[in-house]
């Protein structure tokens, strides 16, 4: 039965005052405790410690409110977190630390529990009076420990761990079997080969002892509390946002987004202006942020002047923007501090100050994150290497955050350093897939093939001898999951489409450990030269895979159309049984459509006859497949769907030859039919689901653009003469197609790079999340959409797998044996698969622009020809233009004044120079004046410019563009196609790596764990097919990366 | 502190209860000797003291007596100590009144009224400690003496609160419970019949949980129920000792 004592407390009330306040405490005998050697039958219902471990780890209140980094290490098993702890850290640390902890408890990969210690009757302990808090706290633990180590009958030691000495010298002797040691002893007794927790320890509690000796000049002035900030937020006083600081002036101009914050209407349109790091008060890049709006008066301008991101200061009063709402941070309402990978400045000389030596100011990668004080004794040893930190703490004493150092990643500038240092400042975790998961997996070996399980072949429709399946994927594709059929019904009257996609959730169950890290992952990480899966590859390239000639299981969408009308005449959706027949390649689709002869591998061992029939069936299918996308198609265009891309890939095959050789793939028809069946399959899964589960259902929506997003496209296609319709996506996707220059084709390609540019994002949602009309999908004009047709790749696929599955068990009257996921859960997943498709993009595009800057790096801009390339301006500026350039795919400014005040001036041969004068800028082009007479930059003009390559100790190196001829750029390379170009640069670069690494190992000796890292991390070293031709995707699609709604039907198109 | 933790992942709720267990309930009946009945019920840190006058005759102006049944009038009070900062008016303010009220409508849907016509029965409910749940105790404490006053009832009136937390109903809120943003209901139970009494809800909740919570609601009265049939046995004993019958 339950005991009861009384807790006295003294609390704050809301005005202040001291108030006593009486609180029940109930005491039960039984409280579960988590270790499978319980003798005592406790109702371990989760998670359960194993029973074969050395000893079990109770870390103190302050260990884990300090130390909790160490705790999170996998290594480290059998921590019996105390509730007391817990509650301790959600006082002291506050809730981010505090659900940081529940989710470690949460995570099955990680073996730890929680012991409801104050509940328990004989490991309770009352205040005493006097007693301090910490003091009880620590005793609380401990006598949870000891507790713990009767209830297991002392068959396993217990360690507690404290950083408190007393409580060390107090209890250590007290009990047998239970001990009590410091954190340092204990990593040093059982992990000390864990030699990346001992420097996480040596630097924490570095940064702890820094922290004491704090100065008190006050440099910022203190946040305003929690309720404050509330209460102002909902009287429409203060303005709460997510803070993002500008990439080019990080030091002085920031804006708060408001967009998405529960905020009282106000007169602030979409963001606020944070102008200087003293109106910034410490809040950092990404951080949610209150905001106060300073009077009209001291409203300020956005800086219009391209600067080289240094930050100098200019006199810039002149070069702003019209003034924009203006503010300053008053308090911060939730800090999201990531890791970031910085380096340490140079020393100076020997002039080091010589006391203070270990406290360093290193600097962030991320230019837009303020330099980090950590506390280091290595800042010598690792000058000029990369280093991942952690920020703890801004006190308003500190001009700077204080942080401690986590990891070395290796020395800045090599190939491996670089890639780590991307996937970390996007916060990509993948480590290789641990024992445990792979133990999940089916087995598929030459040994003990994996084989189709008969209680399957009942359970599901079997389609292997009715059903003629083929897939169209790029030539060597290993991980295909989607393949279509199609057939005629009653004498022709009816057609009947079938997409079948590759069952991933029938081997990936929900909640096991591969499900948490594909949910964790999100989706595959492809970078220029590797790939990171999100499953296993016994999973992705094979037994999900749907390859030819081998029985496979999938999910299958059919439809049974009218022949001529194409309506939908019923839909049948479910789990089936198939063997892929054919699988075929883009080109040899396309040549088998066009009636041309080709060999089709899979029937090149059959004699002429029974070939000849097999033959004319596939094309024949094949056919029928052409004629029902096209209709689809038409369809969709009616309805207004806006194929930026698709039109765009049209386009450049009417036009002139050089354009057409950026794309390295011939844009064929069949890309765009097999494109439209799986957005047709997407389209009525979506349907499906979210008519079953009208609250519940995971769909992508594609919000229309903002109007005043599509000013510059406006202004910039006026400039030519064109006029774009904004006001709805047929208008748009109508007068895009009407600007079309006959002269200059790169026109049109820029106007639609400039459209997609203002797209919103698309966006996974839980429909109980948003109000019906915000389902619709902008882009493609559809009124609901779904990801359905790449689970190998993608996790909300494999979401929409599982609510397609309840939706069909709930059809034929079965029970779903799970509860689906709430709303809320929904909702959950969706955002956070949101945010690492957007990490991976950012990720995939620095990684490209890695390796164009790897391949700039080696030649020389004054001699070799690569790097004079031909240049088209797309923008204006105050003092330079923007320009895009086609053989490469890059784009940025450059600039028409540097920093002596000198202009560019335009010779007689049109050569360009530096010389003393002044810029001016108009709307539609940009004049210099100098010595050697006016010259005029307009928009869409070619120009000549040279590559080079800015390098930069601190940060990613940049491209720098010099423009050098104000004439187009005619060579022989740049009729070279391409995509030849590109595969170049990839190949060289990472034979470049290559010969790195070989030297790297020959230095092993020297550097063991560098290349232990780089083995550890890189999954594919070599560039296979897939990866080269994600790279040209990424490259021709350069002017598409915002935009996911579009470039994910060419990822269908060009991927799988 | 950020948002405390109402239920937390365990399934233990602040004060270390599970989210059906309710708090421990004592009570006492015929506390005085003055009054024709009276009992003293703690639920928890709740403490409630009711007194019963009646049936007598119609006291004041004669105009609401009612020719077919009794009167039942309440009042509910709180000691000025009741609460972590002193009260400064114990009863009469709005919040009493609509208590007092609530009140009257338990207890004439749940005493014999009609076997008293032209009659007054007098309730008097006074808080000692306030801990949550104010309304459930001052029922329960109420039911007690009305049967100590020997006043015929259809059943046991027992009322509970119910507050919805993470799509778990906790039953028998404390005061940190309810000042801690939950929606919570009240409800007061003829438990032998399962018919509802009283039935009082002002927050916001979903329409589909709504039938969870009047379930655990009912459970968590016939919980209490369970206690004061108990305590009501128990005080009989004591009295028919003391009678010596």
């Amino acid at each position: 039965m339950l005991q009861s004592r009384s807790k006295i407390l003294h609390l704050k009330s809301c005005r202040g005052r001291k108030v006593r306040v009486v609180r029940e405490h109930y005491l039960r005998e039984r409280v579960s405790c988590y270790s499978s050697l319980c003798q005592a039958d406790c109702a371990n219902d989760s998670k359960v410690l194993p029973g074969d471990l050395t000893h079990y780890m109770v870390p103190d209140a302050g260990v884990v409110a300090d130390y909790l980094e160490i705790l999170e290490f996998r290594e480290l098993q059998g921590i019996v977190f105390t509730q007391t702890a817990c509650q301790a850290v959600q006082h002291s640390k506050g809730r981010r630390q505090y659900s940081r902890i529940r989710n470690l408890l949460k995570d099955p990969r990680h073996d730890c529990v929680l012991f409801a210690n104050e509940f328990q009757e004989y490991s309770y302990c009352a205040r005493e009076k006097g007693e301090s808090q910490e003091k009880w706290q620590t005793r609380c633990v401990y006598s949870a420990a000891v507790w713990y180590y009767n209830h297991l009958a002392g068959m396993i030691n217990i360690v507690m761990i404290t950083e408190d000495l007393d409580a060390v010298a107090r209890y250590s002797s007290l009990n047998s079997g239970v001990y009590v040691i410091s954190v340092k002893d204990y990593l040093e007794n059982f992990w000390e080969q864990l030699r990346a927790a001992h420097e996480l320890y040596s630097s924490l509690s570095q940064a702890l002892q820094e922290k004491e000796s704090e100065c008190t000049e006050r440099e910022y002035t203190e946040h305003l509390p929690a309720e404050v900030l509330g209460a102002g937020v909902k009287s429409g006083r203060y303005i709460k946002g997510m803070l993002e600081v500008s990439k080019h002036h990080p030091q002085n101009e920031a804006s708060v987004l408001t967009h998405g914050f529960s905020n009282k209407k106000t007169d602030v349109s979409s963001s606020v202006l944070v102008c200087d790091s003293k109106s910034r008060n410490r809040a950092v890049h990404g951080d949610v942020v209150v905001v106060e709006l300073l009077p009209k008066s001291e409203w300020r301008g956005k800086v219009t002047a391209l600067t080289e991101g240094q930050g100098e200061e200019k006199n810039g009063e002149d070069n702003e923007s019209k003034p924009l709402p203006t503010g300053r941070v008053v308090g911060i309402h939730q800090r999201n501090w990531r890791d970031y990978v910085v380096t340490f400045p140079l020393r100076e000389g020997n002039q080091s100050q010589s006391r203070n030596s270990q406290r360093i100011l290193s600097v962030p990668w991320d230019r837009r994150i303020p330099k980090i004080r950590i506390s280091t004794q290595q800042a010598d040893a690792l000058q000029d290497h990369r280093v991942v930190v952690r920020i703890d703490s801004w006190e308003s004493t500190s001009l700077y955050p204080n942080g401690h150092s986590v990891r070395v990643l290796g020395r800045a500038g090599e190939l491996e350093t670089e890639i780590q240092t991307i996937l970390i400042e996007n916060s990509i975790n993948v480590l290789p897939f641990s024992d445990a998961q792979l133990r999940e997996m089916p087995i598929n070996s030459p040994e003990k093939p994996w084989s189709v399980d008969p209680a399957q072949v009942l359970e599901r429709r079997d389609l292997r001898e009715s059903h003629l399946v083929f897939s169209i994927d790029p030539r060597g594709c290993e991980d295909v999951d989607d393949t279509l059929s199609v057939r005629s019904l009653n004498n022709g009257k009816v057609l009947e489409l079938g997409v079948h996609i590759a069952d991933v959730t029938h081997f990936v169950k929900e909640g096991s450990l591969t499900d948490l890290e594909a949910r964790t992952r999100a989706t595959t990480y492809y970078l220029a030269d590797r790939r990171y899966d999100m499953l296993p590859a016994v999973l992705s390239a094979d037994l999900c895979s749907l390859l030819g000639g081998v029985d496979r299981y999938a999910m299958s969408v059919l439809w049974e159309l009218d022949a001529h009308t194409f309506a939908v005449n019923k839909v049948w959706y479910g789990r089936t049984l198939i063997r892929s027949s054919y699988q075929l390649h883009y080109e040899l689709a396309q040549t088998l459509l066009n009636g041309e002869q080709v060999e089709v591998p899979e029937l090149a061992k059959l004699d002429t006859k029974e070939k000849d029939a097999k033959l004319a069936e596939l094309t024949q299918a094949l056919e029928m497949l052409r004629l029902v996308a096209r209709h689809l198609r038409a369809q969709r265009d009616r309805e207004g769907a806006l194929e930026l891309e698709g039109v765009e890939v049209r386009a450049q095959l009417d036009e002139e030859r050089n354009i057409t050789a950026l794309v390295p793939r011939q844009p064929l028809e069949v890309h765009e039919t097999v494109a439209e069946c799986m957005i047709y399959a997407n389209h009525w899964v979506a349907r499906k689901i979210q008519e079953t589960f009208p609250y519940q259902a995971l769909l992508r929506r594609h919000p229309p653009p903002r109007e005043e997003f599509f000013s510059e496209l406006v202004e910039s296609a006026a400039a030519k003469g064109f006029t774009i319709k904004t006001r709805s996506n047929k208008a748009l996707a109508d007068s895009l197609n009407q600007a079309v220059d006959l002269d200059d084709p790169l026109v049109n390609r820029l106007l639609r790079r400039m459209a997609t540019h203002a797209m919103s994002q698309a966006l996974y949602f839980s429909t109980g999340a948003q109000p019906q009309d915000q389902y619709y999908h902008y882009g493609l004009a559809l009124d609901r959409y779904t990801h359905f047709t790449s689970p190998i790749r993608r996790y909300a696929d494999i979401v929409v797998h599982r609510l397609l599955t309840a939706a069909i068990d709930m059809e034929n009257g079965v029970v779903p044996g799970k509860a689906l996921a709430s709303n809320k859960d929904l909702e959950e997943t969706a955002q956070h698969i949101n945010k690492k498709n957007r990490a991976a993009k950012r990720a995939q595009k620095l990684s490209t622009e890695l390796f164009q800057c790897l391949y700039f790096k080696e030649r020389d801009p004054e001699t070799e020809q690569h790097c004079v390339a031909d240049a088209v301006i797309y923008s204006i500026r105050d003092d330079g233009v923007l320009v895009f350039v086609p053989e490469y795919g890059v784009n940025g400014p450059v600039y028409m004044k540097n920093r002596e005040n000198q202009v560019v001036a335009v010779g007689q041969d049109g050569r360009c120079e530096w010389q003393s004068g002044s810029v001016r800028r108009h709307t539609d082009h940009i004049t210099t004046t100098s010595a050697l007479g006016t010259s005029s930059f307009r928009l869409f003009d070619h120009i000549t410019v040279r590559i080079s390559v800015h390098s930069s100790r601190h940060h990613a190196d940049s491209l720098h563009l010099d423009v050098i001829s104000n004439k187009p750029h005619h060579s022989a390379e740049s009729q070279q196609p391409r995509s030849q170009g590109h595969r170049q640069l990839v190949q060289e670069v990472v034979r470049q790596a290559e010969e790195a690494h070989q030297q790297a190992q020959e230095k092993a000796a020297q550097r063991p764990k560098l290349s232990k890292e780089e083995r550890e991390f890189c999954q594919s070293k070599t560039p296979n097919l897939y990866s080269l031709l994600e790279e040209v995707r990424e490259l021709a699609l350069m002017d598409l990366q915002t935009s996911q709604s579009y470039s994910h039907y060419s990822k269908i198109v060009i991927l799988q | 502190m950020a948002g405390l933790e109402l239920l937390s992942d365990q399934g233990y709720r602040l004060d270390g209860r599970k989210a059906s267990e309710l708090r421990k309930v004592q009570a006492r009946m015929g506390v005085f000797a003055q009054a024709d009945g009276s009992a003293y019920l703690e639920q928890g840190n709740t403490k409630a003291l009711a007194v019963v006058y009646g049936p007598h005759e119609i006291r004041g102006s004669r105009s609401r007596a009612l020719h077919d049944r009794a009167v039942i009038n309440c009042q509910y009070s709180m000691a000025t100590f009741s609460t972590a900062e002193r009260k400064r008016r114990p009863h009469g303010d709005r919040k009493s009144t609509e208590m007092s009220l609530h009140l009257k409508q338990t207890f004439e849907a749940a005493v014999m009224t009609q076997l008293y016509p032209r009659s007054q029965i007098d309730i008097y409910v006074k808080i000692l400690q306030s801990d949550g749940g104010n309304y459930s105790v001052c029922v329960n404490a109420a039911t007690l003496a009305v049967i100590d006053a020997g006043i015929p009832m259809r059943d046991y009136v027992c009322a509970c609160t119910v507050g919805f937390v993470d799509e778990t109903p906790l039953a028998d809120l404390c005061y940190a419970e309810e000042s801690g943003g939950v929606s919570s209901l009240a409800l007061a139970l003829l438990p032998r019949g399962g018919q509802i009494a009283l039935l009082q809800m002002d927050a916001r909740l979903h329409q589909d949980h709504l039938e969870t919570l009047i379930e655990a609601a009912m459970t968590a009265c016939k919980g209490v129920s369970k206690v004061l049939d108990e305590v009501v046995r128990q005080h009989l004993q004591e009295v028919s000792v003391l009678t010596g019958e």
